[in-house]
């Protein structure tokens, strides 16, 4: 039988009326609008936050202690599951940690096919953003008009790699295919469509005087603040700061593509979302550059490393050797060097980084995920109080947190 | 006799080492390769004691004294324009070594440089929180103590961040197993329904090897819905995939496959 | 039009039609399963997916409810932690007789590729769940597929309220 007294919240203690007029209010685990699984504590003086205090953790999966009782490769579709909207930015993170560890070089085409991907993720995340946004604050056609557009994409990709969501289209070295023969005309005319999507949203959403009222000047950040709390990404660019990795510290084939980082000095929510159409289109600016990339390089897609990464398929159905290597790699694992290395991408969130430990052995000895949401989410204890309650939602939504990523 | 497990380290371990592997190191460079790190170590060497510093994948490693750690933080910051800490974990080294190393990833915008600062404490030993020079150390030191158990001095509220509240342990231990302990593996039951309920529940089925497509409760697959726990064999015949009743449901028109459209232009 | 006007003899006969109440009362049930939004992961985002423009499941009277109390159908979709596990059923406690579950994903199912410390090794230890859908992430079709596989099996089922409420012990 059922006791219905066992189910005791922590926060059972609080008195959540008090003699003192302030109020406590419980947001969460389970809100549509708080994006996944965040819980605020909201202390309130009439309908003013005075103190939040976010609770985090209902995600927590594990991931790390699971990084180190698997061989690196392994490991690989499950950073697919830390920012499942994006998931390919995730793969290309974890391996690019690997790669700069074991030192290999990834043929170009590879390169190619990474950029393509890691821009169309992008593109996926902020239409994604836009559509919940969107949808919290009211704005239904928007998020019916941005899924449209996210399922082409999803399509592509899905073309590409067969998943809708959980990708996996990296591989450390390389990636695993070659674009199938579609893609690059696919991606064309979903680019050349997508301005007057934008467009659309824009004029849905810019002199919308209820999304005005709602983003303007709401969950200002200043720049100390969201320097101080280590935040990167959009929210660190909408409070004045020029910092992308993608221009800073290039990686990949970024320092070859010409392309613009909008940022903007107000650090209030409507900023953030300027910012993010804006960033949509620097993408498919960065996308048309690539696709003209792909048709001079060679076929190469996986890095030529054999006591790292396996041998192609060829080889390996042709010279006895690489079979071998090949099924040592795949039973026991690569062994990396001893050392660590910290490698910083600019996922569409922020900065992603991957901290790696490696004491020889096949499995990593500490795999520490930087996950630009965890700050994010942070920086809610600060930046909440004062506001009302409805800005909650609204301030929440242009955070773009993703509860994968948070928690781990 | 039962095999030896060791108890200070139980993650997975390769079943097969080379007695010869001498694994190779990535390779470390001279601070003085480098202009700007040279003179931030220089900085720091002014001040405090460094037993050692490197360059590895192009990032500076520093090792400190943790004593010093709160002051090294607001030197970096106030002095070295070092203006975000973006990530902060310790690593368990308690079989090896008796204790935790503990590292400070930092950036430096305008010198477009990173840097880590690192430390070695012992397993009792506590540190000195930076969470006021650094307001981003305040949840990664959180997570620290959650997930190590490393105690932080002066930060502001120490308590669990991933993990309930009333958890026991901390994940990220090598003496942590990976499926949890006993109290771990009967968190939920014992929270909702209380010990009692453990036999009627029943333990977790954690091993992952297990693949047994005639497994009615712990499987789904399309195309051959059976019910719950139902037996299920070799011979059963697919079910069709049917969207509705074949005679037909009350007040709902059937559907006719056949006047239904594909739209194959992608264009509108 | 005044109803003494119609010719219940023409048009097409009387506005009556002679069934169960059984029928009548699982019609209703099938055809409006409000669902709860249990998004829980990354199978939360294919159930929106499923619920936005392109697989729209409102045509099937799946309408997603952010209240328990308005909804009959909870699709628990993505990993279930063992720190929400008490949420989960307190909301499950909440809604309404009679209700069903999904549970969407294999993470949901049995804990997925997330057979860690952390994770509930499938909600069914927590709630009892009716239907399993397979997958990681389940796309949306199945999800209609399944939705559509809890329609049929709420239209076989009695009306009646001496059904015995569903309980995990
Ligand atoms: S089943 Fe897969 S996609 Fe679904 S929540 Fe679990 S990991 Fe994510």
């Amino acid at each position: 039988m059922q006791q219905p007294n066992r189910l005791r919240p922590f926060f059972e203690n609080i008195t959540f009326d008090r003699d003192d007029n302030e109020l406590v209010l419980n947001f969460g685990p389970q809100h549509p609008s708080a994006h996944g699984q965040l819980r605020l504590m909201l202390h309130l003086q009439q309908e003013q936050i005075v103190k939040s205090h976010p609770d985090i953790g209902y995600l927590h999966r594990g991931m790390e202690k699971m990084a180190e009782n698997m061989i690196y490769n392994e490991f690989l579709p499950t950073t697919d599951r830390m920012d499942y909207i994006a998931a390919s930015s995730n793969n290309y993170g974890f391996a690019l940690a690997v790669e700069k560890l074991i030192n290999v070089e990834v043929p170009r085409r590879a390169k190619v096919i990474r950029m393509l991907l890691l821009e169309t993720n992008r593109l996926m995340s902020h239409l994604f953003w836009l559509a919940t946004t969107a949808l919290d604050i009211g704005a239904m056609t928007v998020f019916l008009y941005a899924f449209r557009e996210r399922e082409y994409l999803m399509d592509l990709v899905e073309d590409y790699c067969g998943a809708r969501l959980t990708h996996s289209a990296v591989r450390i070295g390389g990636v695993p295919l070659d674009l199938p023969d579609n893609f690059l005309t696919d991606l064309r005319k979903f680019l050349d469509k997508l301005p007057e999507n934008i467009k659309d949203y824009e004029d849905l959403l810019d002199q919308n005087r209820i999304w005005k009222m709602r983003m303007e000047n709401v969950g200002t950040i200043s720049k100390e603040m969201a320097l101080d709390w280590g935040c990167s990404g959009p929210m660190l660019r909408a409070s004045g700061v020029n910092w992308d990795i993608r221009k800073e510290e290039p990686y990949e084939l970024y320092d070859e593509v010409d392309f613009d980082v909008p940022f903007s000095d107000k650090g209030d929510n409507y900023a953030r979302y300027k910012l993010y159409m804006e960033e949509m289109r620097q993408s498919a600016r960065i996308l048309y550059q690539v696709i003209d990339m792909y048709a001079g390089t060679s076929p190469e897609l996986m890095a030529h490393a054999p006591k790292f990464i396996s041998p192609s398929k060829i080889e390996m159905m042709t010279q006895n050797y690489s079979l071998q290597q090949h099924f040592v790699l795949v039973t026991q694992g690569m062994r990396p060097p001893v050392g660590e290395v910290y490698v910083p991408t600019e996922s569409p969130k922020g900065e992603l980084g991957f901290y790696i430990n490696s004491q020889g052995g096949p499995y990593p000895y500490k795999l520490k995920m930087r996950a630009p949401s965890f700050w994010h989410t942070g920086i809610l204890t600060d930046l909440l109080p004062g506001h009302y309650i409805p800005d909650v939602v609204s301030i929440i939504g242009t955070t773009n947190i993703v509860f994968g990523e948070i928690d781990r | 006799m039962r095999a030896y497990t060791p108890k200070d380290d139980v993650q997975k371990k390769s079943y097969y080492t080379d007695r010869y592997y001498v694994a190779p190191q990535v390779p470390k460079f001279d601070v003085e390769t480098d202009d700007v790190f040279a003179a931030d170590l220089k900085a720091i060497k002014a001040k405090f004691k460094v037993s050692e510093a490197y360059i590895q994948v192009e990032q500076m490693v520093v090792y400190i004294n943790p004593k010093n750690i709160h002051a090294v933080m607001t030197l970096l910051k106030d002095e070295l324009e070092y203006n975000q800490l973006s990530e902060c974990s310790a690593i368990d080294f308690i079989a090896a070594r008796g204790g935790f190393e503990v590292f400070y990833q930092m950036l430096s915008m305008n010198k477009r440089k990173r840097l880590r600062i690192k430390f070695f404490i012992k397993q009792d030993e506590a540190i000195q929180s930076v969470s006021d020079v650094y307001r981003s150390a305040d949840w990664a030191e959180r997570e620290m103590y959650d997930m190590y158990g490393v105690i932080v001095k002066g930060h502001p509220f120490m308590k669990r961040i991933l993990m309930p509240d009333d958890w026991e342990g901390h994940p990220l231990l090598k003496t942590y197993p990976l499926h949890g302990d006993e109290f771990a593996q009967w968190y939920e039951v014992d929270k909702i329904y209380g010990k009692e309920a453990r036999s009627v529940i029943g333990p977790e089925i954690r091993d992952a090897a297990r693949v047994d497509r005639y497994d009615t409760e712990r499987f789904a697959r399309l195309g051959h819905e059976v019910d719950f726990g139902a037996k299920f064999d070799e011979n059963q015949a697919e079910t069709p995939i049917k969207y509705q009743e074949d005679e037909g449901v009350f007040m709902i028109k059937k559907l006719d496959s056949s006047e239904s459209v594909t739209i194959t232009d992608r264009d509108r | 039009m005044a109803q003494h006007k119609i010719d219940f003899t023409k048009d097409g006969g009387l506005p009556v039609a002679l069934t169960t109440i059984d029928n009548v009362v699982n019609w209703g049930r099938s055809n409006s399963l409000w669902a709860l939004t249990y998004g829980l992961a990354c199978c939360g985002i294919e159930m929106m997916a499923s619920g936005a423009s392109r697989y729209d499941f409102d045509r099937f009277g799946t309408i997603f409810r952010a209240s328990p109390r308005q909804s009959e159908l909870m699709i628990v979709a993505g990993t279930l932690t063992k720190k929400h596990a008490e949420f989960i059923k307190r909301l499950y406690d909440q809604m309404a007789e009679p209700r069903w579950v999904i549970s969407m994903g294999s993470c949901a199912n049995t804990g997925g590729m997330f057979n860690t410390y952390a994770t509930v090794q499938g909600v069914d230890r927590v709630i009892p769940v009716d239907l399993y859908l397979p997958g990681c992430a389940p796309r949306p079709e199945t999800l209609q597929y399944g939705v559509m596989m809890l329609q049929q099996r709420i239209r076989k089922e009695k009306a009646n309220r001496s059904l015995k409420p569903k309980r995990l012990m």
